[in-house]
């Protein structure tokens, strides 16, 4: 019961927390200097034509109505159109998520294939000077190269000699697999490296904390099967920190793979939210961002249900 | 590594490398020659005082802002720990916003709004770094707040103000620095990123995102431009990140957890 | 090597009139060939749409009136045939094969109701300006539209191959199963089949085209893709046969991209400079700041360090269309160093020595920051204190053409189009109305100039009225013309076969698309 309030309750936060994140956008868009009628219409138009567009959209409308009828419209599902074609807002929201999340699947994918056992293995042998070294920089290599720089240099060496990849030419997966891929590998193993270095850091702490409580010494007193204590003790009290962070690292991507949509021309929400900024496409932007809002929320709730589940002194804790 | 970078960075303007601003040094787009250590950008400026330049624009701004953050975060963070209730609750649901918001789309409409330059890149940095710094030094303060010191102290009829400066502030220190070092390079990938995306510091002012940026559309013809520029912006992060868990391991073994 | 390669091929296609790569090969048919743009299409509606991007798309899809040949004359479009009647009266014969991708006829009664729709106020907006008051546009027959100006009007039929002058189909947007600014539906050689917002268009060729045979290719695919390196890797791996570029070093980098063929293509735009004029608190309310700006102005330096010394210095009457006028302006012909002292004592006279001003260069163009770095260290030398603003377009929009001005100097440019009086008529009141009079100076005698130019026929009168017309904008140094802008083609010409046309003044840069085949 107590479980079932927190977890309600948590959900209740999550959804003000979105609804202000909206405000907060909402607001921001409109006060920017620029408005829609003059991106689609260019510099050179007439105050005449301006006033149609404005009109046609009602952009004219007072901030609290444009808000309000807005938020409306969400709560009945409705996201409203693009300005610019036309299009349901929902729609090209769905079609660009294939891209976003095939992205996002790969790199967290490719993180947790390789960043795990790297962790792990550097946890268990942390006794060695050598391996301690190597496994931090790496780690704090992967976590400082800018996924910009990284991606420029992938770039260069793909558009100089194409290796079998390709930079830009996405298409949908189940167009052409093969195609997909190749396009897709770049960006997502741009986007990977930070993963790996974040979670090759997280397992080995893990790992190195659960080394020191007393059953792994005792089971290792017991003289028990070194495969069976790293399987059965070691790897399962790690897990949560490194379900944690995995999470996190999830809904950052899902929200934040701008710049890699940008560099490697993927279709994806990001580039979509991007453009619509700065083509002042309010409804796009607004959903976009309350898409994103929602699930990094989401992510971060279910982080926090999760601890509490397993772990019912975190959450007393946590309620300090 | 990082003392390299910080001397090249602040000494820069006084070395006698050439004028980063000065336009048509040489021929445009030239390749690295002894007069040109690392050849001519796409304006015929000299690369290497443009990278050094750089690499001072990413430490002041990030640096600034990171200030800002340390200031904000540890005065919120602390009155969050102290105070609890509805304050503390505030707080968190404030950073929780912060914290929902997708980065890179932030950055544009903090840009967009204050106009692009050195503020609109503090505001952004600030606002990226506050919510995990306010949550890193909350967590903390509380666990300093239950101890009994601070319990005896108010018992004594210390001042709030009293508690918080003398017996709070000096506890969390340590955490709190070993904190703002990883946000120092999480400020610097973000003001590298902001310039990359062309609303960072304002051109001829050269930063390492803006260099990179433009580098890259030139690397099949000038590779000299983009990598540089690259490796320099890695290794900088880099050393922050590893000056950053030196300290951790050197003043708060066990409390400090990454901020990343 | 590389510069070379360039210089041979301009001397290549100054020679021959317009460029045919590949010329012995076998013309193709079928297949697709792909275009890989920078730029998306932001408006779907031609009548209002002001952006060059979109307006090199609407080319494929739409036909006007009348077209323009590789030498920025008149050539047939949807008439194929036209008569001046009298100085007011001109006389189109439709061209009666010319039918809509759905297969209904283009009737006199569309290009009638089009011009009522681009005249009208409400839904014309600012290009409906540039045709002049007309008496009456009538439908003779089926085939045939009569024009009635109001005003002789030398300029009209060169404002018609335009690409805001499309002809829609009206009939259908009277019917209301046709609205412009979502249905892309015209009488062009393609039509659309699909479109993947900021990924792609899928054109078909349009089964009903006039041409009969044409075009050789049925389908082109656009891909949008911003990022110049993305582009150049999609050449190079043949996922697109032909792209366009902005930047000018294109050239350079396409140089060791086998099987690739680089293309500049002359255009009648031109960078220019607007200055603040009238808004309170700008140092360039006080004209004596304004020309101390433009005499301090290296076009030289721009040509030699933005575009490697590949672009012209222009005027306010495009270079690229071949007048004399302008060119031994002062602000021009002065040597460099005398313009500066000129600059110097002028902005000294005024009491604005170091006036802090910026420059405005978006980022919407790599081109614009680059030289708004350039101009900022002119203005640097002749004593002022210039900054650098690289803001999005949105942002440059609203500071700069809007009735509230909020900046000093911003970098841009202007269509030359086909004609010197067409891209004039942006410096008049009436031109500027609703768009620069925010920063643009009332100018009577301009005004009363420019007008005069437009009724002028070509010849030595018309030539002596542009000189005056251009030393008047240079007086008033409130814009500022600055060097032309060619654009850039790139394409396989070991896949395809494509002629590209030399010279463009209404940004159809793939005017014969329709001619495209492919050689495998």
């Amino acid at each position: 019961m107590r479980l079932l309030l927190h977890i309600a309750a948590r959900m209740g936060m999550a959804l003000l927390t979105m609804l202000s994140v909206s405000l907060i956008v909402f607001v921001a868009m409109r006060m920017l200097p620029g408005g829609f009628e003059m991106i689609i219409l260019g510099p050179i138009q007439t105050e005449e034509a301006r006033a149609v567009i404005t009109e046609q959209f009602g952009l004219d409308r007072s901030l609290p109505e444009q808000f309000l009828s807005w938020l409306v419209a969400v709560l009945h599902g409705d996201f409203g159109i693009s300005m610019i074609t036309r299009i349901p807002i929902a729609d090209e929201i769905l079609r660009r998520l294939g891209a976003t999340v095939q992205l996002t699947a790969m790199a967290v994918i490719t993180a947790l294939c390789v960043g795990l056992p790297l962790g792990v293995a550097a946890g268990l042998a942390d006794s060695s000077t050598s391996v301690r070294t190597c496994g931090r920089l790496v780690g704090a290599l992967g976590a400082s190269t800018p996924d910009f720089v990284l991606g420029v240099a992938l770039v260069y060496i793909f558009s100089v000699w194409s290796l079998g990849l390709t930079v830009g030419g996405y298409v949908p997966f189940f167009e052409d697999p093969l195609a997909n891929l190749r396009a897709m590998i770049l960006p997502a193993s741009t986007l990977s490296v930070f993963g790996i270095a974040l979670i090759l850091r997280t397992t080995r702490e893990s790992v190195l904390t659960v080394m020191t409580e007393g059953y792994i010494t005792g089971a290792v007193a017991r003289g028990d099967d070194p495969a069976s204590i790293v399987r059965r003790h070691v790897l399962r009290n790690a897990s949560l920190p490194v379900m944690t962070v995995a999470t996190i690292y999830l809904s950052l991507l899902l929200g934040g793979a701008v710049i890699v949509e940008i560099l490697f021309t993927v279709p994806g929400v990001g580039l979509y939210t991007w453009n619509a900024l700065l083509n002042r496409d309010y409804g796009v932007t607004q959903s976009a961002v309350l898409l994103f809002s929602g699930v990094i929320v989401t992510c971060n709730m279910l982080v926090d249900i999760a601890y509490a589940l397993v772990d019912p002194r975190i959450r007393g804790r946590r309620q300090q | 590594m990082l003392v390299l970078l910080v001397l090249a960075g602040a000494f820069g303007p006084f070395l006698p490398i050439g004028d980063p601003l000065a336009i048509g040094a040489g021929p445009r787009l030239s390749p690295p020659s002894l007069a040109l250590p690392l050849g001519t950008d796409e304006l015929g400026r000299s690369h290497l005082p443009r990278l050094v330049g750089g690499i001072l624009e990413t430490f002041l701004l990030s640096g600034a802002a990171v200030l800002l953050t340390g200031v904000i975060g540890i005065s919120i963070g602390i009155l969050a720990a102290y105070l609890r209730g509805v304050t503390d609750g505030l707080i968190a649901r404030f950073a929780d916003v912060l914290f929902a918001f997708p980065p890179i789309i932030l950055g544009l409409l903090v840009v967009s709004l204050a106009g692009p330059g050195t503020l609109a890149v503090i505001t952004v940095i600030t606002v990226a770094t506050l919510p995990l710094f306010i949550r890193a030094v909350r967590s903390v303060a509380l666990g300093i707040a239950s101890r009994e010191f601070v319990t005896v102290a108010e018992v004594a009829g210390a001042s709030p103000v009293r508690i918080m400066a003398v017996h709070l502030l000096p506890n969390i220190a340590g955490a709190a620095i070993v904190q703002l070092t990883y946000a120092l390079s999480i400020g610097m990938l973000i003001e590298s990123g902001l310039s990359f995306l062309g609303l960072g510091s304002q051109p001829p002012n050269p930063s390492l995102g803006s260099l990179l940026q433009l580098g890259a559309t030139y690397m099949s013809i000038a590779p000299w431009l983009v990598f540089p520029a690259g490796i320099v912006l890695a290794l900088a992060i880099l050393s922050v990140n590893l000056v950053g868990d030196g300290l951790r391991d050197a003043l708060d073994p066990i409390e400090g957890r990454r901020l990343t | 090597m590389a510069i070379w390669r360039f210089v041979n091929l301009i001397a290549a296609t100054l020679v021959t009139g317009s460029l045919v790569l590949v010329g012995a090969a076998q013309a193709g048919s079928g297949g697709s060939i792909a275009w890989g743009k920078p730029t998306e299409v932001i408006s779907f509606d031609p009548h209002v749409s002001g952006d060059g991007a979109s307006w090199s798309f609407f080319h494929l899809v739409y036909d006007q009136l009348l077209s323009t040949d590789d030498d920025f004359g008149l050539a047939p479009g949807l008439a194929l045939s036209w008569e001046e009647v009298s100085a007011t009266s001109y006389r189109f014969h439709l061209n009666p094969d010319a039918t809509f991708s759905n297969g209904r006829a283009v009737t006199s009664h569309d290009v009638v109701a089009n011009f009522q729709r681009l005249t009208n106020p409400e839904s014309g907006g600012v290009w409906g300006k540039q045709l002049g008051e007309f008496e009456a546009i009538e439908a003779e027959d089926d085939h045939t539209v009569r024009f009635d100006l109001a005003l002789p009007n030398p300029v009209f039929l060169k404002v018609l191959p335009l690409t805001p002058y499309s002809i829609l189909p009206m009939t259908e947007f009277e019917a209301g199963t046709f609205d412009p600014a979502v249905d892309i539906l015209g009488s062009g050689p393609f039509m659309v089949a699909e479109h993947l917002q900021d990924e792609s268009w899928t054109l078909t060729r349009n089964p009903h085209y006039h041409r009969a045979g044409h075009p050789l290719i049925d389908e082109l695919v656009i891909r949008i893709l911003p990022d110049d390196s993305a582009r150049i890797a999609a050449l190079r791996d043949g996922r697109v046969d032909i792209a366009t570029f902005a930047n000018p070093d294109t050239p350079l980098l396409l140089a060791d991209v086998p099987g690739v063929e680089v293309v500049v293509q002359n255009t009648t735009n031109y960078f220019r400079l607007d200055v603040s004029a009238i808004e309170e608190g700008s140092p360039f309310t006080d004209l004596r700041v304004r020309q101390a700006a433009h005499y301090a102005l290296d076009r030289e330096a721009i040509s030699n360090i933005v575009f490697g010394g590949q672009a012209i210095v222009d005027y306010p009457v495009p270079a690229g269309l071949g007048y004399e006028a302008c060119r031994d302006d002062p602000f021009y012909v002065m040597p460099r160093d005398e313009r500066l002292a000129k600059a110097r004592a002028l902005l000294e006279e005024a009491g604005a020595t170091g006036a802090r001003v910026g420059v405005i260069g978006s980022s919407t163009l790599m081109i614009y920051p680059l030289i708004a770095q350039v101009v900022q260290a002119n203005l640097n030398e002749a004593g002022f204190d210039a900054f650098v603003e690289q803001i999005p377009a949105a942002e440059w929009y609203a500071r700069v053409f809007a009735e509230d001005t909020d900046f000093d100097l911003a970098v841009s440019w202007f269509a030359g189009y086909t004609d010197p009086a067409i891209v004039l008529f942006w410096w008049t009141q009436a031109g500027a109305a609703g768009w620069a009079h925010g920063y643009t100076i009332t100018d009577d005698r301009l005004d009363a100039l420019v007008a005069r130019t437009r009724m002028l026929p070509e010849g030595e009168e018309r030539n002596d009225a542009l000189a005056e017309v251009c030393s008047v904008i240079n007086e008033n140094s409130n814009v500022l013309a600055l060097v032309n802008k060619p654009d850039y083609v790139a394409l396989r010409s070991d896949l395809i076969e494509a002629r590209i046309g030399r010279n463009e003044s209404t940004f159809d840069n793939l005017k014969y698309a329709e001619e495209f085949s492919r050689l495998d």
